[in-house]
Formats: C-alpha cells, sequence, structure tokens
C-alpha cells in the first residue's frame, strides 16, 4: 500500500489538481473509494505547494469542525495521527489516522472526536499522549526541553480538566521560582505520576527521599511552606 | 547316675543356739554411752577403743543398730544443750572464744565417737539411709548450737560488730573471726550464707549507703573516688583473710553498688571536681581512678564516654565558632593538635587504651572540626607554615612526628577534596618560591597522602615535583647553549609547569621590562627548539626578582620583589615620577595586583621605595608615585612582601567552594554510573548510599547534589526510571558495546562531528570507572581506563578523517595532562598520532643559564600552558 499510495501523492495532486482561489487544492477526479475520500479531505486543507497540512489548514480545519484550535481535542487528533512536527500533518500522517478512525469526512471526524476523548482517556493511551504531548512542543532540532511558560500552558490543556487545583498550585510555584528555566521530558511524565499518586493538597504521601525529581520536591517544600 | 544321686550324702549346719542376754543391748549401749559422756568430759584416756569398737559392732550385728543410732542422737543432743547453755552463758567479748573452744572439743569428740562407731557409719547408716556419724555431729551443732535463740542473734550482732569496728579503724582477731566463720562454712554453704553472709551483705550496704552519702556531702569527686577505692580494696582484704572467697565478688558489688553506681551521675557531673574538671586539670591519676571504679558498674564507663563526648563536642565546637580564632590559622590547627595530644594523653594514661573511648574521641573531633568549613584550608595552611619555616632545624623524626599529626587531623576532615585543592595552591607556592625547607619532608607528605586516599589524590601534586625537576635540567640547557650572549644581561630561572599539574589561574600576562622580555624570548626560543608542539605562556604573577638597587647617598640594596613589583619598579630607572594611571598603562598589571603591589611598594614602613603623593594607606586612580631617594633600611637584603591575604577572603573562599563543586559533579556522575553498571537496578535511596560510600575517602557528597546529578544521567539517557515502579528503580540504560556501535554508525555515516565524538567518548570513559576532575577530562580518561577500552576509544579515533584527526591533535597538543602520561606508551601504539604530539608528550628538558646583569638580577617563574 503505502508505496502506492506515494506514487499517487507524487503525481496525482501535481498534475491534476485544480488550485482553487484561497490556496487549497482540490481532487478533480475520483481515485479509489476509501483513499480517495480521505485524500480529498486531506487536500481540502493542505498546502499546495508543501503538500502537507500547515498551521493555517489546522486552523481552517479546527474551525470547520467547530473547535478552538488551541483545543485538548486537537492534541489528540494530531496523537492520533502521530503527528511528529507541531503545526503539521502530512499526508501519510492523515491517511493512516483517518483510516485507525474510520473517518473519511468531516461531519464523520466532526462525531468521532468524543470517542477520540474516551480513548485517549484510557490508562494506558493516557500515559502516551501525555508523553506525546510534551514532545510535540519540541520544534527545534535537537530540543530536549521546554521553557516554563509552554510548560504552564501544556498543564493546562492537559491537566488541567482533570486535575485543576494541582495545576494551578503547580502553575504558580513554576512562575514563581528561579532554579529552573527549563522542563525535560523525565520532570514531564513525573508531574503526571505526581498529579495522580499524590494525595492533593495535604501531600501526606509524598516522601522526597524517593527517586522524586528535584524541582517536585521543591514545589512540595513550597507548598508545605506556604501552607504552615 | 541316678542312684548315685539318690545315694548322695547331705551335709547340713551344725545347730547349736545361741542364747542372748535380753538386757544385753540395753548393757551395751550404757557402755557405750558412758563411753561418750566420757568423750565429752575429756577423759577419753581411760576408754579401751578396742572393746567399745566390739560393742558397737556387736550391737548392729545383732540388729540394735537402730537403738545405737537413737542413743547416740539423743545423747549428743543432750551434751550440745549443755554446750549451748555453757555459750549463751559466756559474757561479752568471751563469747566467740567459748564458742570456737567449744567448737573444737566437739570437733574432736565428734572425731573419736566417730571412730568408736565406724562399724555403725559403714554398714547401718547406709542401709538405712540414716545421716553419717560426722554430719550428724554438724547437724546437731547447727540445729542446738548455732540456731539456738540465744547464739544465733548473738553471734551475728558480734561478727558484724567486729566487721564495723574494723571498718572504722580498729584492730579485731581475725584468726577468731577466720575461725568462726570457717565452722559456718563446714555446717555447710546454706549455713555460712543464710546466717552469716546474706546479713552481713545487707548490714554492709547499709553501711555504705549512709557512708557514701556523707562523702558524698563533704568531698569532692577526687577525694569521694579516692575513699571508694580505699573502702573497695579493703573489703576485698577482709573477704581473703576471714571470708569465703566466693563472698568477695558478692561483698564488692555491694561497695560498688551503693558508693559508685548510686552516686555516678552526681560524680561525674559533681561541681568544680567533676569528670570535666578533672579533664579541664589534667587529673590523670583521679581519672584512672575513677575509669576503674566505674569500669565495675554497668554503664558506668558509658556515662564517662558520653559525658566526656560532649564535653569534647562543646569545646572543639566553641574552638572552631571562635571568631577570633579563625584570625589565625596556624594557631588554630595547633590549638586543635594541642587537644587532641591533651585527650590522646588522658586516654592512654587513665582509660588504659580503651579501644571505645579512642573511637569516641575521633567521632568527636570528626563532629566539630567539619562544623568550621574553613578546616581544610586551616590544615594546609598549617602544612605550609611548617614546611616553609615551622620546621627548620628540626631533626627527621620530629618533622615526622608533626606531619603524623597534620595526617591525623586531615583523616577527620570529610572535604578531604578542598584539602587537596588548597594543598596544590599553596604547594605551588613553596615551590615556586623556593621556599620549601625540606624536599624530603614534602614528599614524606606526599606520600602519606597516597597512603591515605590514593594514587588519584596526589598525582598532581608529584607531577609538580617532576616539573620542578625537569625545569632544572631546562634551566641547565639553556644556560650552557647561550653562556656567550647574554653574559652581562639579568639571569633568567624559568619554571616550566604542566597545564593540569598546577593550580590553574587565568593568565595575565603584563608588559615584561625590555630586558627581560629579551631574554625569556631567548629562553621561549630555546624551549620550542627542543620541544616541537607545545605552547609557552608565562604567569608573571607567580614570579619573584631580586633587584640590585641604588639610592639617593649611593647606598645600594638587593631587593626581593615579585615579578609585578619588579615590572613597576623598572620604569623608574628612566624617570622619578609616575602617575597611577601611567604606571597601569605601561605594565598592564591587572587593576587589583597592581594596587596591591603598589600598596606594598609604597605603604609599608620600613620597605617604601616609592614614595606616594598624596601620603594615605589606599592606593587611588589618581595618585602619584615618587621614586624615594631617601630609603634606608639596616639590611643589605630587602624583601618587599606583597600584601597578601594570607588566608582566602570570604569571596575567595566562596569561589574555591564553588570549584570545588563543580569539580565534584562528574565524581558523582562516575561513582553513580559505576555502581548502576554493576547493579543494573537500584532504588533511589540505596544509590544516595552507595555513592556515599564510594565518594567518603574524598567528601561528603550533598543527597540533593547526588539527586541532581541522577537526574542530569536521566536526561543524558544514562539512567532510565523503571516503567511501573518509576521512583523505585533505575535501570543503568547505557551500555558501552551499544554505545560503540552508535558511534560506529554515525561515524560511518559522517554524521558525528569531532566535538561530538569527544564528548561521546568522553561518556563512554564515565562508564568505564574513569574519574577525573578537570574539564579537560578526555585526556586523563585512558590513565584509568583497562587497556580494551582504550582500544575502543583509539578505534573510534581511527576512524576520524583527516580534517578532524587534525583538530583533536591540537587539542591534545594543547593539553598535555598527567593521566594522559601514565597510558602514553598504550595510546602511543594504539594512535595515530602526529611526530609533533609524540614529542610533546616527552619529558621536558630544562637547563640554566646564569647571567649577571650590570645593575639588576631577575628570576622569573613561569607557567606553561
Amino acid at each position: 500500500m503505502p508505496p502506492r499510495a506515494s506514487k499517487r501523492k507524487t503525481a496525482p495532486p501535481n498534475s491534476s489538481s485544480v488550485t482553487s482561489s484561497d490556496g487549497r487544492s482540490v481532487f478533480s477526479k475520483t481515485k479509489t473509494k476509501g483513499l480517495g475520500k480521505i485524500d480529498r479531505l486531506f487536500n481540502s486543507y493542505a498546502n499546495s505547494s508543501s503538500g502537507e497540512i500547515d498551521p493555517d489548514g489546522i486552523v481552517a480545519l479546527c474551525s470547520d469542525l467547530g473547535v478552538d484550535h488551541t483545543d485538548v481535542r486537537i492534541l489528540m487528533l494530531a496523537w492520533k495521527l502521530k503527528a511528529a512536527k507541531q503545526g503539521f500533518f502530512t499526508q501519510d500522517e492523515w491517511r493512516t489516522g483517518m483510516k485507525a478512525l474510520r473517518v473519511d469526512s468531516l461531519s464523520k471526524l466532526k462525531k468521532v472526536l468524543p470517542e477520540l476523548e474516551i480513548e485517549v482517556g484510557k490508562p494506558l493511551n493516557y500515559e502516551d499522549f501525555y508523553a506525546y504531548a510534551f514532545r510535540y512542543c519540541l520544534t527545534e532540532e535537537k530540543q530536549k526541553s521546554l521553557d516554563i511558560e509552554s510548560i504552564c500552558e501544556l498543564l493546562n490543556l492537559v491537566l488541567g480538566a482533570q486535575f485543576r487545583p494541582q495545576v494551578d498550585s503547580l502553575i504558580e510555584y513554576l512562575k514563581v521560582q528561579s532554579d529552573y528555566k527549563v522542563i525535560n521530558l523525565d520532570q514531564w511524565k513525573n508531574f503526571l505520576r505526581f498529579v495522580q499518586e499524590i494525595s492533593f493538597p495535604d501531600l501526606e504521601n509524598y516522601d522526597s527521599s524517593l527517586a522524586w525529581p528535584l524541582i517536585l520536591d521543591n514545589f512540595v517544600e513550597w507548598m508545605r511552606e506556604k501552607h504552615s | 547316675m541316678s542312684a548315685q544321686k539318690k545315694k548322695a550324702f547331705q551335709i547340713e549346719a551344725f545347730k547349736h543356739r545361741v542364747v542372748v542376754d535380753p538386757k544385753y543391748a540395753e548393757k551395751t549401749w550404757k557402755i557405750l554411752e558412758h563411753a561418750i559422756h566420757e568423750i565429752y568430759n575429756h577423759n577419753a584416756s581411760g576408754l579401751s577403743f578396742e572393746e567399745l569398737y566390739r560393742n558397737a559392732y556387736n550391737m548392729v550385728l545383732h540388729k540394735f543398730g537402730e537403738k545405737l543410732y537413737s542413743g547416740l542422737v539423743t545423747t549428743m543432743t543432750s551434751h550440745l544443750k549443755e554446750i549451748s547453755n555453757s555459750v549463751e552463758a559466756a559474757q561479752g567479748g568471751l563469747f566467740l572464744d567459748e564458742l570456737n573452744r567449744k567448737w573444737a572439743e566437739h570437733n574432736k569428740a565428734m572425731q573419736m565417737i566417730r571412730d568408736i562407731l565406724m562399724y555403725m557409719d559403714r554398714t547401718f547408716i547406709p542401709n538405712t539411709h540414716k545421716t553419717p556419724v560426722h554430719e550428724l555431729g554438724l547437724n546437731l551443732w547447727r540445729d542446738v548450737v548455732i540456731h539456738s535463740y540465744a547464739i544465733q542473734s548473738r553471734l551475728q550482732a558480734i561478727l558484724f560488730e567486729n566487721v564495723r569496728r574494723e571498718r572504722s579503724g580498729e584492730v579485731i582477731d581475725r584468726g577468731l573471726m577466720r575461725s568462726i566463720t570457717k565452722m559456718l562454712m563446714d555446717l555447710g554453704p546454706s549455713v555460712y550464707q543464710d546466717d552469716f553472709e546474706k546479713h552481713f551483705l545487707e548490714v554492709s550496704a547499709d553501711f555504705y549507703r549512709l557512708e557514701s552519702q556523707e562523702f558524698i556531702e563533704s568531698c569532692d569527686c577526687g577525694e569521694y573516688l579516692k575513699k571508694a577505692e580505699r573502702r573497695l580494696n579493703e573489703e576485698i582484704e577482709r573477704v581473703s583473710h576471714y571470708m569465703d572467697a566466693r563472698s568477695e565478688v558478692r561483698i564488692t558489688n555491694v561497695v560498688e553498688k551503693e558508693m559508685i553506681e548510686n552516686h555516678m551521675h552526681r560524680l561525674v557531673q559533681m561541681e568544680n571536681s567533676g569528670l570535666v574538671n578533672m579533664i579541664v586539670d589534667e587529673k590523670y591519676e583521679d581519672l584512672g581512678r575513677m575509669y576503674c571504679l566505674f569500669r565495675r558498674v554497668p554503664n558506668g564507663l558509658v556515662l564517662v564516654r558520653d559525658v566526656m563526648t560532649s564535653y569534647i563536642r562543646d569545646t572543639g565546637k566553641q574552638l572552631v565558632t571562635d571568631p577570633e580564632r579563625l584570625k589565625d590559622p596556624v594557631d588554630f590547627v595547633q590549638h586543635l593538635l594541642d587537644l587532641k595530644d591533651k585527650y590522646d594523653k588522658i586516654i592512654t594514661s587513665a582509660f588504659s587504651n580503651d579501644k571505645t573511648f579512642q573511637n569516641a574521641l575521633n567521632s568527636s573531633f570528626e563532629y566539630f572540626i567539619n562544623l568550621t568549613s574553613r578546616s581544610p584550608e586551616f590544615i594546609s595552611l598549617f602544612v605550609d607554615d611548617k614546611l616553609r619555616k615551622g620546621l627548620r632545624g628540626v631533626t627527621e623524626e620530629d618533622v615526622e612526628l608533626v606531619l603524623d599529626k597534620v595526617m591525623m587531623l586531615f583523616r577527620y576532615l570529610q572535604e578531604k577534596d578542598i584539602f587537596e585543592k588548597y594543598y596544590k595552591q599553596h604547594l605551588a607556592k613553596r615551590l615556586l618560591s623556593g621556599k620549601t625547607v625540606s624536599e624530603d619532608a614534602e614528599r614524606s607528605l606526599i606520600v602519606k597522602l597516597k597512603t591515605e586516599c590514593g594514587y588519584q589524590f596526589t598525582s598532581k601534586l608529584e607531577g609538580m615535583f617532576t616539573d620542578m625537576k625537569t625545569s632544572q635540567d631546562t634551566m641547565q640547557g639553556f644556560h650552557a647553549s647561550q653562556d656567550v650572549d647574554i653574559a652581562d644581561g639579568p639571569m633568567l630561572s624559568v619554571q616550566v609547569l604542566t597545564t593540569g599539574s598546577w593550580p590553574t589561574q587565568p593568565i595575565t600576562t603584563c608588559n615584561l621590562p625590555a630586558e627581560i622580555m629579551g631574554i625569556c624570548e631567548k629562553f621561549r626560543n630555546y624551549y620550542l627548539g627542543t620541544h616541537t608542539g607545545r605552547r609557552l605562556s608565562w604567569q608573571t604573577n607567580m614570579g619573584t626578582a631580586d633587584l640590585k638597587a641604588t639610592f639617593g647617598k649611593g647606598q645600594k640594596h638587593e631587593l626581593n620583589v615579585s615579578t609585578y613589583q619588579m615590572c613597576v619598579l623598572m620604569l623608574f630607572n628612566n624617570t622619578d615620577r609616575l602617575s597611577y594611571k601611567e604606571i597601569e598603562q605601561a605594565t598592564e598589571i591587572p587593576v587589583s595586583d597592581l594596587k596591591r603591589c603598589l600598596q606594598s611598594l609604597a605603604c609599608v614602613k620600613g620597605k617604601n621605595v616609592l614614595r606616594k603623593e598624596p601620603m594615605s594607606k589606599d592606593i587611588a586612580d589618581t595618585d602619584t608615585f615618587l621614586f624615594n631617594d631617601k630609603f634606608t633600611s639596616k639590611f643589605f637584603k630587602v624583601k618587599i612582601g606583597t600584601v597578601a591575604a594570607q588566608r582566602e577572603s570570604e569571596p575567595e573562599n566562596q569561589e574555591t567552594r564553588q570549584r570545588v563543586e563543580e569539580d565534584r559533579k562528574p565524581q558523582i556522575e562516575a561513582a553513580i554510573v559505576r555502581i548502576m553498571k554493576a547493579r543494573r537496578v537500584l532504588d533511589h535511596n540505596n544509590i544516595v548510599a552507595e555513592v556515599t560510600k564510594q565518594l567518603q575517602s574524598r567528601f561528603l557528597p550533598n543527597p540533593v547534589v547526588i539527586k541532581k546529578r541522577i537526574e542530569s544521567l536521566i536526561e543524558r539517557e544514562f539512567l532510565e526510571r523503571d516503567k511501573v515502579h518509576h521512583l523505585l528503580t533505575l535501570y543503568l540504560f547505557f551500555e558501552l558495546e551499544k554505545d560503540n556501535a552508535r558511534l560506529d554508525f554515525q561515524l560511518l555515516n559522517s554524521e558525528v562531528s569531532s566535538r561530538q565524538l569527544l564528548y561521546h567518548t568522553r561518556e563512554l570513559c564515565y562508564a568505564n570507572a574513569s574519574i577525573s576532575t578537570s574539564s579537560n577530562m578526555i585526556y586523563k580518561v585512558p590513565s584509568f581506563c583497562h587497556s580494551v577500552h582504550i582500544e575502543a576509544v583509539t578505534g573510534v579515533l581511527f576512524r576520524l578523517d583527516a580534517g578532524n584527526r587534525e583538530e583533536y591533535c591540537e587539542v591534545v597538543r594543547n593539553s598535555i595532562a598527567v593521566g594522559f602520561v601514565g597510558c602514553r606508551r598504550s595510546l602511543v601504539t594504539a594512535m595515530p598520532f602526529p611526530s609533533s604530539i609524540m614529542q610533546s608528550l616527552e619529558a621536558v628538558k630544562i637547563g640554566t643559564l646564569p647571567e649577571s646583569w650590570l645593575k639588576r638580577r631577575f628570576k622569573v617563574g613561569s607557567l606553561e600552558s
């Protein structure tokens, strides 16, 4: 399948597609049924020159779906598509993702979003999704960590709904502390463990002699000082 | 056969009637009874033992044993009653005598009676399970005499009275006492114990309770202990004289309990004379007595030790936290040594070298020495002082003694790496200024440090000595090659120092005077001519110079100054007056150093070869300096020291600390990786514990820092958290083979830059148990690796393309580190190094060129980089 698909990708869109006025390419002819529809949907948002859905395309897709482009569901979609680069969907990612979702039209995609939310919510998937969210934000080559501001936004987006009080406190702490300017993946992963395992706000079962990252030790200390 | 049997003949015993006199038993007993009476009445001489024996024998034979036995009991009892009465009748002091006499008589009588009744004793008594005659006699004596109401209590009272009298110093008849107690013992251990010992112990306890109460109110601790000791010895002596040997433990226990155990807390803490005062006043005898006495009671020594420990800790803490003391490092360390000597003496002379006391002493010292972070620095300063001047003219043995003591303090340090840092600095100054008293002493200390901490600890220090030695050779070579050329110039002496071995300082080369510049250039050419591929840079901040100076009235002096000062003074060869700015511009000496050196040239009385306008203590940017024509000094040689702080100032100290912290990071990481390589999976607390254990010979790592290093290793993907128990276990993710493969792959695909490669190689070496403190660690790594890993490293290097290899070689050329030299051979054979590097790796050849110059002579120290 993939080799055929890639041939098709390079040949037809460029030779036989019509470029619409708003810069989005549209298929002129029907192809193999399923893939054709998926590709048509892809092409309706893709940038014709790069052959990818770029940030503009994603914004358009979001507005068609009726969700904000900063909504966590879009991040979930990116996870499902296994999108490698923030703000972009390649055609391959789109095809495998849509097939996995069994979606070939905008309305179906809209319908499937709540199901996606449930799927992500499963414990095993959630951890993966959580780590994916971090990696998704790494935009530079060899970038290994995210600055505090991005981390705060990401925390809000990913954990905000489920762990509101923890996220609020953590964000407050991250903004006042001065020891850390960036957060790495290990620390990020441990944030999730922390909110899942540690009772809040009493923090009774937190033991700083365990291998919690230092930043969480400091956070807990800060919390305890604040409350005493 | 049967016929014969029938005819058999039977012989029957001859039957004849023995007529027994019915009164026989009664009569015989009368005879025997009479005999017993006679025995007790001392009339035994008229008795026929043969007859009596026979009578008794016959009685038993004719089954009158029972009668004989009961008769004996009755008779003896009645006699003993008489005795009892007569003893009771004895007055006062005669009581014991009487008792003793009667006892002796009774014994004698019993002897005879037993002889008479021997047959009964042997046959009748065992068969009927009755008490044998002798024992019967003892029992009856016990029951009738000793336990008679009037005697029992009186006997005890008199015995105890005698003991009391003896305790209060009177002389008593010990022989009599011994006989009586012997009697009680003969009557059986239970008699001795119940009738005498038990009450004796009670009475003694009461006695000592009262007495100790009285003593403790009236005596000081030393006196009290003396008395207690005497009492104890008296009791032991008493037992040996007239008591059962087994009583000794019991009575001494009583004394110990009443006199020591019950009062030990009060004694130890007694105001003005307790343990602490004894230590302060060095009362070895009292301390020894206390040790011996307290050793006898449970927890006695623990108490003494605890009080001593807390006292040492308190005083030690006061000492090390006293800001006055911290002003003079040498005095401070001397104080510590004196303190240690004092306690050592106490423990050897008073506490019989008790190991537990020694341990307590050691742990106390370790505790308070590490209370101040300045200890490592001060100990090094102390050594510096000793090796500069303190040990001049001291015999070799005494030098060793001092060094051993210093090593003992060193052992207490938790932060040995900080000591190493300072020691290196101080040693460098000593070596470069030629101030060290004895090279033997220096080397001896290094050997001691090596035995204590291992090769790594001292390798750099030893490298410094090697540099000094090779520098000498170089200077000789230089001198030999140039003798004609520079006969009139200043004499130059250069020390070529290997970067890495010496404490590195930011290079601050100043403008040297032209005369010096010339000779320096000559040296540079000479040196680089013999050693290609090296770089020399002058460390003008570390040198010294001797100047011959002529002042106003023609008086001549030789000035011993630093290189900076020399540069400043040389400016005044051409002019008499220079402003601060002019000097700064001409010399380009760093501001702080320049100010310090001007201060010592112009502001120190007796050494002010310059004058400053306006006169003041501090140097301002607007000051002007003049050559002081009127300078006078009693001495021909004038040493102008730089106003240099001996001990580090606070900010300097902070900086050193920070550097040390930086140096510790790779050590901690290496330890973590080493541990994880061996253990694969380990929880956090265990990692921290193991790392601490591994590193404690050098310093005490902070758990938070260890945690940081672990996190850093996780980030760099050396370690990994366990997927399930993310807090409990950590895996070593990194594997050498895997990484090698990765590197090879990247190299083949030309995806890796040489810098990346160096980074990787360094990481590679981490995992192979290399420790290195300097930032240019890669070059030291091979000396600590196994040859197989060297091959791994070199294997990687082989694949470098030509450009990268050149870049790598450049780095090597710039940094010839100690560790690298150590495994030079294996690297050289394995690595395709260009010849220039090979030469750089050779030992440095050094020579000296003596040089006289018309007016002034110079000595310039330098540091090669």
